[in-house]
């Protein structure tokens, strides 16, 4: 009989709508996981997607070795696609000169993400290539046809083979950010490959196996693959790891939306304790009738239970539904937008969704529920009664354990949850402590006020443990809704910082010195700004403190598996591009030793990753052999690099006393925008050995990326505000129906409808700009820890927030006052004393 | 004896002390009587029926309703007393609001799980005058037809005693008086017997017996039989 009693009183309140801030508290939370989770999931997913092009694959196992064929097949069996791409340095001959090139030999698939585009001739329009170099033919990139006189169809020779070169290589997916250590591609088939005769024991070459497929096989095969990697010769890579510009800002965009995605959570969980503790206040005389009419506890208790498990199973499919709506919608937009396709999402927010539902819903409802079944039958004669509070223990542990809970569910990261939870409980103890203060100055300051301020001050503080409850989920709601803002903000600002308009998209390289003035009056002709230039010198680092460090496969230790030795350190397998320079370079900051201004001593200062790689620090001596020469310095700094820029980044810069003498040549950037590219050819026509890189392809989709994930916060951040403003309103309805018994007695004397109104609204007013005022200051406090610990960025003011925050506040605040005041209101005073009685 | 009190003592603390609300009180009143407590505001008449009726307990001394003592008994056990023997009726009505007048109706009688409840209420609606108004909600019904539900609610599990508090206290001198002659037509149709709470002298005159309470103190009102 009782679930028939709990139906039927689910099914009128519903109808009737006083189930609907419950409901609607469910439903947003549900909604905001559902469609956060499966979103994110698949923006994310998308971008990894499109963000893997620039590994030309998903996933990179490089090694020093040959790759085992088994680990192919294995792949090939999970239904992974894979390409082979081998990297080498050769000398490559043609027209009686020779030049350095790094050579790739790809096998048929590649590029597995992205494509290779290719034009007929140097600096003449690109499409994309089809295919792959046939056998005998070379792609080469522009700037080795300056260096070495090639034209299209000229022969090149590499190792033992000939190949004739028939196109000019102009973007290739994987080319990376690291332009300028490389020197000018030439793409060959991998089956020509062995041929060349260059493939020897002891040579340095760099294996790469290609994989790209679905997510889920691919972690399958990963987690069968990692065990048998041994992390001195192999190097298993995905976009999301590294220093390449894009890999950080996915990386601060994926931190980004998991806060925010937990901030709403957690104002949706709020939204639904608000609405939890009026559902059960509510009920406080219908369990009291029900008790009086003979009800046994148990029979009230399934009758609430059933209830409330309906009422939630009913919030959470609507959650679920409009969830799925809402996503599909953000999804269809990114798509069309950016013409991309999103992935399927997988079960896992549905299931996320609907056990935040079912979690907030149980959880913060226990301890008013137990409340609820405790009311004594007496409450009947006496409304005053409100039975046993000795369970309000509960209450916090029940609320703060949910919370946690759910932080964990959603990030699934114990550090990020436990410092979340942390700070917000104690933000809550402070907040809870500073609206009081407030409340007791604004008394001060109201007594001298009009009736209506007085009125609205008299209010304030005699509800003033109340309130000050109020005010504290005012000021979360607040303060959360300003940090996503301000984060969001600070984001973008630091995006468009890292790609500005004028952001440089040509890299120059190989100038000579001689040519160095007479390029700038070129440009400056032109009127083309160019950067600064640096010089280069190819270099190779041989030992640290007189230990050699192991540089690359030797012939021996191609044949027995040997590690380097704990004293010896792996060097860089690789020339490095030193550098020297009396000034720190910009986004550079020296972070141990110091900076050698005028200093005329030999010295070196190294970046921050690598020191801590090869365990090197200030003092070690360095040993490099540059041009045959060997140069011993002391290193004497330690700097960290913002590789996010796309500035010229050195691992070594060098004192001027180092490096000076050695030849060297230069480096530079420059702008070009699109429409005078034909003025390329003219500009460097004196210059032929200078070879030009093109960042246009990267910058372009770095900036797709970006624009995408910019469109995933807005998103994310109205979510945020949604459930902000349902905490907001469910916390003004509750408050209201403290205020109601003292506005109908008010309204009985005769108090005017204006008086009351004004009084309540002023008393909103001000409750909404203390917590504003509050939330400023809190947001201020999180925004710093944030920016410094979590993203990356530089600690800033946000003067503008200390005003927008306290308006905001008081005109939300107040404005949803009002209307629910008015609403009260606007019914006849035999009307409200009913409602009372 | 249907319902029988001895030496019924109901103290409360304050900050003053302690508060004698209802001095030891002995009362007994036979199955089918009707009797009304009369007595100012604040005297203790709603305290002693609300320990009559088990919804409170005595400080000292004890309650029994057909020869069950209810101090002996637990909120349970008194709340199942309610269930089978008792009706009750509010001055404030106190239907729930979100139940239509059939359903407030059927309430009780479910929740003593009787399978009838439906019929029963319907028999019971029609009889207070409101078989049109069964799937009114109470805001959509007038104070009179609230309280009419109230009294078809009250008689619904057929109980042996009715307590009423203040039944006409929120209605209008016509109003309230149809719905008095509507209560004591039904409680002497079913032999209920009736304790009513009221300072309607002209209502409690209505009761075979008058009881009247004053400063706690309850004393039998002796009446001129003409």
């Amino acid at each position: 009989m009782w679930h028939k009693i709990s139906w039927r009183l689910l099914k009128q309140e519903l109808r009737r709508g006083e189930l609907t801030i419950m409901a609607a508290a469910i439903v947003l939370s549900v909604t905001a996981v559902l469609s956060l989770a499966l979103f994110t999931e698949r923006l994310q997913a998308g971008l990894t997607e499109r963000s893997a092009e620039f590994l030309a694959a998903d996933r990179v196992l490089s090694s020093r070795r040959d790759i085992p064929q088994e680990w192919l097949a294995r792949a090939q069996d999970e239904g992974l696609r894979t390409a082979d791409r081998v990297v080498f340095n050769s000398m490559a001959f043609a027209n009686d000169e020779l030049a350095l090139v790094d050579v790739k030999a790809v096998s048929d698939g590649y590029p597995l993400r992205g494509k290779l585009r290719t034009a007929q001739q140097p600096f003449a329009p690109d499409q994309v290539a089809q295919g792959l170099p046939a056998e005998g033919e070379a792609w080469v990139a522009a700037a080795l046809f300056q260096e070495l006189s090639l034209s299209v169809g000229d022969s090149l020779e590499i190792g033992n083979s000939q190949f004739e070169v028939t196109r000019v290589l102009t973007y290739e997916p994987d080319v990376g950010f690291s332009v300028f250590t490389d020197s000018p591609n030439v793409l060959i088939n991998y089956s020509e490959l062995e041929a060349t005769g260059l493939i020897q024991p002891g040579s340095r070459v760099r294996f790469n196996v290609l994989f790209a497929g679905d997510t889920r096989d691919l972690s399958r095969y990963e987690e069968w693959l990692r065990p048998q990697l041994n992390d001195d010769t192999h190097n298993w890579r995905s976009i999301e790891e590294g220093d390449s510009p894009l890999a950080r800002s996915l990386r601060r965009a994926e931190r980004f939306m998991l806060l925010a995605s937990l901030l709403g959570v957690v104002l949706a969980a709020t939204a639904v304790a608000v609405a939890a503790q009026r559902y059960c206040q509510r009920n406080y005389d219908v369990v009291a009738i029900f008790k009086t009419l003979g009800g046994q506890r148990a029979q009230i208790q399934k009758i609430f239970i059933l209830h409330l498990l309906l009422l939630t199973g009913f919030s959470i499919g609507t959650g679920l539904l409009l969830g799925w709506l809402i996503q599909g919608q953000v999804v269809d937009l990114v798509a069309q937008y950016f013409d991309v396709n999103l992935p399927a999402g997988s079960g896992r927010g549905y299931l996320l969704a609907a056990g935040t539902g079912l979690i907030s819903a149980v959880m913060f409802t226990l301890y008013p529920l137990l409340r609820l079944i405790e009311i004594p039958p007496l409450r009947v004669l006496n409304r005053e009664m409100t039975g046993t509070d000795r369970w309000r223990w509960l209450h916090w542990v029940a609320s703060g354990g949910t919370i946690y809970l759910l932080l964990w569910l959603y990030s699934q990261q114990w550090l990020l949850s436990t410092a979340l939870f942390a700070g917000g409980a104690l933000a809550a103890v402070v907040l809870l402590f500073v609206s009081r203060f407030f409340i007791r100055a604004s008394r001060q300051a109201g007594m001298q006020a009009g009736s209506a301020w007085r009125l609205a001050m008299a209010g304030l503080q005699r509800r003033a443990q109340g309130n000050s409850v109020q005010m504290l989920s005012f000021s979360t709601a607040i303060m959360l809704l300003l940090l996503v803002l301000a984060l969001r903000h600070e984001l973008l600002a630091d995006w468009q910082e890292q790609l500005p308009d004028d952001a440089p998209n040509y890299f120059l390289v190989n100038v000579a010195k001689d040519n160095v003035p007479q390029l700038k009056e070129r440009f400056a002709q032109r009127d083309i700004a160019v950067n600064e230039m640096y010089p280069i010198v190819p270099g190779r680092m041989t030992a640290v403190n007189n230990v050699a460090v192991v540089d690359e496969v030797s012939k021996e230790d191609n044949e027995s598996d040997k590690a380097p030795s704990s004293e010896q350190r792996e060097g860089f397998g690789r020339e490095l591009s030193l550098t020297w320079r009396d000034t720190l370079p910009p986004n550079n900051t020296v972070v141990a030793g110091s900076w050698w201004g005028n200093e005329p001593e030999p010295q070196v200062s190294i970046e921050s990753e690598v020191a801590q790689r090869m365990r090197l620090d200030i003092g070690d001596e360095l040993t490099f052999n540059i041009g045959g020469q060997v140069v011993n310095v002391p290193v004497t700094s330690i700097r960290e690099v913002n590789w996010g820029s796309l500035q010229p980044n050195f691992y070594m810069i060098f004192n001027t006393a180092v490096l000076a003498d050695f030849p060297a040549t230069y480096i530079s950037s420059f702008n070009l925008p699109e429409e005078r590219k034909s003025e390329l050819y003219e500009l460097f026509k004196p210059f032929p050995q200078v070879s030009l890189i093109d960042l246009d392809a990267i910058m372009e989709q770095l900036r797709e990326v970006i624009d995408q994930v910019s469109i995933a916060i807005l998103f994310v951040l109205i979510l945020v505000v949604v459930a902000g403003m349902l905490v907001l309103l469910a916390q003004v309805q509750a408050s209201m129906e403290e205020r109601q018994k003292e506005l109908v007695i008010l309204r009985t004397l005769g108090a005017p409808a204006k008086l009351l109104s004004r009084s309540v609204t002023y008393e909103f007013l001000v409750l909404g700009a203390i917590s504003g005022l509050i939330a400023t200051l809190a947001m201020e406090l999180s925004l710093y820890i944030l920016q410094t610990q979590v993203f990356e960025l530089a600690a800033t003011f946000h003067w503008r927030f200390w005003l927008v925050g306290p308006i905001a506040g008081a005109v939300v605040v107040g404005t949803m006052g009002r209307l629910a005041c008015t609403r009260l209101i606007r019914r006849n005073t035999a009307q409200l004393i009913r409602r009372l009685a | 004896m249907l319902i029988q009190t001895t030496q019924l003592r109901k103290d409360v603390e304050t900050s003053e002390g302690i508060l004698h609300i209802l001095q030891p009180t002995s009362l007994q009143i036979e199955a089918g009587e009707t009797v009304a407590i009369v007595g100012a505001s604040g005297s203790g008449k709603s305290t002693l029926l609300s320990l009559l009726a088990g919804l409170d307990l005595a400080s000292h001394g004890d309650v029994s309703i057909d020869n069950v003592k209810l101090g002996d008994l637990d909120e349970e056990q008194r709340a199942k007393i309610r269930a089978d023997k008792v009706g009750f009726i509010f001055q404030s009505f106190l239907l729930i609001p979100s139940l239509t007048a059939l359903e407030n109706v059927m309430l009780p009688a479910e929740l003593a799980g009787h399978k009838e409840a439906e019929a029963q209420a319907r028999e019971l609606l029609s009889k207070v005058g409101l078989g049109d108004r069964l799937t009114h909600y109470p805001n959509q019904l007038s104070g009179g037809e609230q309280q009419r539900v109230a009294i078809a609610r009250a008689f619904v599990g057929t109980p042996k005693i009715l307590f009423a508090d203040e039944p006409t206290g929120n209605l209008d001198a016509t109003t309230g008086h149809k719905v008095e002659d509507l209560l004591f037509q039904m409680n002497q149709d079913s032999g209920t017997t009736l304790v009513m709470v009221t300072h309607d002298s002209e209502l409690a005159e209505r009761c075979q017996r008058v009881l009247k309470m004053d400063a706690g103190q309850l004393t039998e009102v002796t009446r001129d039989v003409a």
